[in-house]
């Protein structure tokens, strides 16, 4: 199951690039314009613990970016680089389409359940609130920030300019610098699935297909690998964006 | 900013932690809100093993640690940079408390010896729970007292054991002013040394009050203060008693029992009381008294083997092994002091078995001697262990009298186990006892079976072979079993892949525990749901004590000694035997009271727990000494340059 959501969607990672593409029709929403603005002139060279951090992830009705719609989303934060347990966000939308039987069958989210939310506007303006000048964290978050994008655009004439770092590249990047001068060469086999990832690090393992849990699993392997990235150096925001932005970042 | 902020928001998180804590010591005595509490204000943290978490006096500690997955391990630095280590914690324990509790910077360094993550609260949160609950308070004082281990051994010997026996029975029931002897003898303190124990001397006591000027029993001196406070720090006899005195002098009320007598003495590590009448001194009781009350001692046991004469009488006398043991355990006997004993009297009626027998069959035609073996033979026996023996005569010289000893000892060795059966020694099902043909041998025979184990080990021919290489020589003409080891000793030696076979061999039993984790327990079967204690918490103790003695060519078979020596010669890391050797002790005493208790609800003992009706200290004390195994294991896997197995 879990790989329905991530394998066909690394297919489209390609495509799914809205960032920083100003819609013409609105003016963008002043939380939005006032992000883009920290961001443009972010300093990357402090250790990472200056920074806070919002690993988020979202359960959709389907994989594909241009379609399909947010059916919950879950946030938690970290903060010297500590995941702070208080601080979590979570909301349920009602997608305006039917949520597809097979959706239903990996989240959990049933369509009645889905109506009863909120619309997905005052959602989305919580989370913008939520995440404020954090830098977003998510596991493939391409899909996720497409999937937003498009809904922030059509509601708030703008789009996240957050700085986005992906544990998938973060996962890659440790596994290829373990594997490198290794004989093995590289492991084609080797899944970068969420839960095997976690599996494979030994990390605790939470219930699966929950958005608020799949963030906090995503927190772990986020913590995990930073920590096991850096070694005995400590990280500037800098050091970590060669690793895992999700964009080739300006430097 | 925007207004109803909360509205979407639902924070799940807490519950995870919440989930954790209920199920953690001593987080799980707190209710519901109160643990909601305090996981909103946690955070979650990461430490890469290897880490330092806490640094030995120049941490501050802002957090209570508890470790989500992962481990870490204590250790303290001195000046000159030497290390001792000092605990390990693991999944559900806690770090940090202490420094918080007494406000002072981390007392040890706290490293993360595998990948770890951990809860962290705050320090403030933490001292609040102390000050509002009392159980939770409790539970880190008992933490941090030094014998936390000594406490796990008085709570098993308090709570597993209700008192049954005779001998137990009598200290429940006879009174205090019951066993009285004699009046005190009383003196005044202007009275020097010297006449004090001219006078204990000539009334043949131990030890004498003292009353003060106005009458009142002031203290008291006993034979141990005219030893070690005058004898040995050269006072002159004309001290005055009062100076050695021991005041005031712990009483006791006349109508008590005799057990509660002896709790007064065992926790104040004294042996004598005053009985009190009222205001009134009216007698004296010291330890022996009370012990000379229970009936099964094993001196008693001793002069009553010795003198039978017939050989069907011993049946009911081995059956009063347990009775005698179980006193022994009441007043606090470690495991292993216990084993030792049931193992004397074992021999004993062993050797007084074979003795009868001898001369019913006559006498041998050449001399033979008796060797213990497995459990026996390491003198670890608990109630009711399988005979595991064997027989080895001296090779006789001719044809004839080699028929003659075969047959002899066919006899005598067939004999002998039905009667060890009829004592309540189980056969061994591997078959392994004198009565098998391949087991009652002559010396040149049982030489030629060490060579062959040692000089082409097959894999499964070594592990068939463990239990002989515990063997003892127990009766008969002890000098053929003493070649017999001599001649294994230096056989060994050098013999690197038998070595390595048998170290192999100790990597059969995983430890229960893959590294602090929950515990793993059968999941079918009979047992469901049991921990093999012997199985998977004592083989593996046994193994590396024996493959390691033989590498060393140490003889001893006893499991402790072997470690001692071990110790004592260097082959081992002091800190790895402290610890094996507390973690064994523990785990031996575990099985025993387990055993005991299984034998008195008129079960056969077997060496199965059940964790969940474990304390959770029992637990704790038994997840840690679980954790040895790992260590003994990864120390055999270094020193005999195993790949991973």
């Amino acid at each position: 199951m879990p790989s329905l959501l991530t394998i066909p969607s690394m297919l489209l990672a390609s495509t799914a690039w809205p960032f920083g593409i100003f819609s013409e029709d609105k003016p963008a929403h002043p939380l939005l314009a006032q992000s883009k603005d920290y961001f443009d002139r972010l300093d990357k060279d402090r250790p990472l613990k200056d920074y806070e951090f919002v690993v988020m992830d979202t359960e959709l009705t389907g994989l594909n970016v241009k379609k399909d719609e947010i059916v919950s989303m879950g946030a938690v934060r970290i903060r010297a680089m500590r995941i702070d347990v208080e601080s979590s966000f979570y909301f349920c939308a009602s997608p305006t389409r039917d949520i597809p039987k097979i959706s239903t069958l990996i989240h959990g989210i049933t369509p009645s359940e889905a109506q009863k939310a909120p619309p997905l506007e005052d959602a989305l303006l919580e989370m913008l609130d939520y995440c404020g000048n954090s830098i977003i964290v998510g596991h493939h978050i391409s899909l996720d920030t497409g999937v937003l994008n498009r809904e922030l655009k059509k509601h708030f004439g703008g789009v996240l300019h957050n700085l986005c770092i992906d544990t998938m590249h973060l996962a890659r990047v440790y596994k290829e610098g373990h594997w490198t001068g290794s004989y093995e060469g590289y492991n084609m086999e080797f899944s970068y699935n969420l839960r095997n990832l976690s599996r494979e690090y030994g990390l605790p393992l939470f219930a699966e297909h929950n958005a608020l849990t799949d963030a906090l699993q995503t927190a772990y392997l986020f913590l995990f690998l930073v920590h096991k990235l850096q070694e005995d150096s400590v990280w500037t925001l800098k050091d970590l964006c060669r690793a895992g932005c999700t964009r080739r970042w300006g430097l | 900013m925007f207004g109803q902020k909360k509205q979407v928001l639902q924070a799940l998180d807490t519950d995870l932690v919440v989930e954790f804590l209920q199920k953690t010591l001593p987080f799980n005595e707190l209710d519901y809100s109160t643990l909601s509490d305090l996981a909103k204000h946690a955070s979650i943290d990461f430490y890469p093993k290897g880490t330092r978490i806490l640094e030995q006096d120049t941490s501050q500690v802002d957090f209570i640690y508890l470790i989500q997955t992962g481990g870490v391990k204590l250790y303290l630095q001195d000046k000159a940079g030497e290390i001792t280590l000092k605990d390990y914690r693991g999944e559900g324990s806690t770090f940090g408390a202490l420094a918080i509790i007494q406000g002072s910077k981390s007392s040890m360094t706290v490293e993360a010896v595998e990948d770890t993550f951990c809860f962290l609260f705050p320090k403030k949160s933490f001292l609040n729970l102390l000050r509002t609950h009392p159980g939770f308070s409790q539970y880190y004082l008992k933490v941090f007292s030094q014998n936390y281990i000594q406490k796990s051994f008085d709570e098993l010997r308090k709570e597993k054991l209700s008192p049954k026996t005779e001998g137990s029975l009598y200290l429940f029931t006879v009174k205090v002013n019951d066993i009285i002897r004699r009046k005190p003898e009383i003196i005044t303190p202007v009275q020097n040394i010297q006449q004090a124990a001219q006078r204990m001397s000539d009334l043949g006591i131990g030890s004498l009050l003292i009353k003060d000027e106005y009458g009142k029993i002031a203290g008291i001196i006993t034979d141990k203060d005219i030893r070690s406070k005058v004898v040995a720090r050269g006072l002159p006899y004309s001290t005055e008693v009062e100076r050695i005195m021991t005041s005031p002098v712990k009483t006791i009320s006349a109508h008590k029992v005799c057990f509660d007598a002896l709790l007064d003495m065992m926790s104040n590590r004294i042996h004598h009381l005053a009985v009190q009448d009222g205001e009134r001194i009216i007698g004296l009781i010291t330890s022996h008294d009370i012990l000379v009350l229970q009936g099964e001692s094993p001196v008693y046991l001793f002069k009553e083997i010795m003198h039978q004469h017939r050989i069907e009488r011993l049946y009911e006398i081995s059956m009063k092994v347990p009775l005698v043991v179980r006193p022994l355990i009441e007043e606090g006997a470690k495991a292993n002091n216990i084993t030792r004993m049931i193992t004397i009297l074992n021999d004993l009626i062993l050797g007084r078995l074979l003795a009868l027998l001898e001369e019913n069959l006559g006498p041998p035609p050449v001399p033979y001697c008796w060797l213990l073996m497995g459990s026996e033979g390491r003198k670890e026996q608990t109630f009711r262990t399988d005979q595991d023996n064997a027989l080895i005569y001296q090779d006789p010289e001719n044809e004839q009298k080699k028929k003659e000893a075969e047959n002899y000892f066919n006899i005598f060795s067939q004999e002998a186990i039905n009667h060890l059966v009829k004592c309540g020694y189980p056969l061994c099902q591997g078959g392994n006892m004198a009565s098998n043909p391949k087991w009652c041998q002559p010396l040149s025979v049982w030489k030629r079976y060490f060579s062959n184990w040692v000089n082409k080990p097959e894999p499964q021919e070594v592990l068939n072979s463990t239990i002989f290489f515990d063997f003892r020589p127990a009766c008969g003409s002890m000098f053929l079993g003493y070649e017999l080891k001599e001649f294994l000793r230096s056989l060994v030696q050098g013999k690197d892949l038998f070595l390595r076979y048998l170290a192999q061999d100790c990597f059969r039993t995983r430890p229960p525990l893959s590294f602090f984790k929950n515990f793993i327990v059968d999941r079918d079967g009979v047992h469901k749901n049991r921990l093999d204690l012997k199985a998977r918490g004592l083989v593996p103790f046994w193994d590396f004590a024996r493959v390691m003695a033989l590498r060393h060519g140490i003889m001893e078979t006893n499991t402790l000694e072997r470690m001692e020596m071990l110790d004592r010669e260097g082959h081992i890391p002091h800190s790895l035997f402290v610890r094996a050797r507390e973690s064994y002790e523990f785990q031996m005493q575990l099985r025993f009271i387990n055993q005991l208790k299984l034998m008195e609800a008129g079960e056969a003992p077997h060496n199965y727990i059940n964790p969940a009706e474990l304390t959770d200290l029992e637990k704790q004390t038994l997840k840690g000494a679980f954790s040895v195994i790992s260590d003994l294991q990864s120390f055999l896997k270094e020193t005999f340059k195993l790949s991973m197995a």
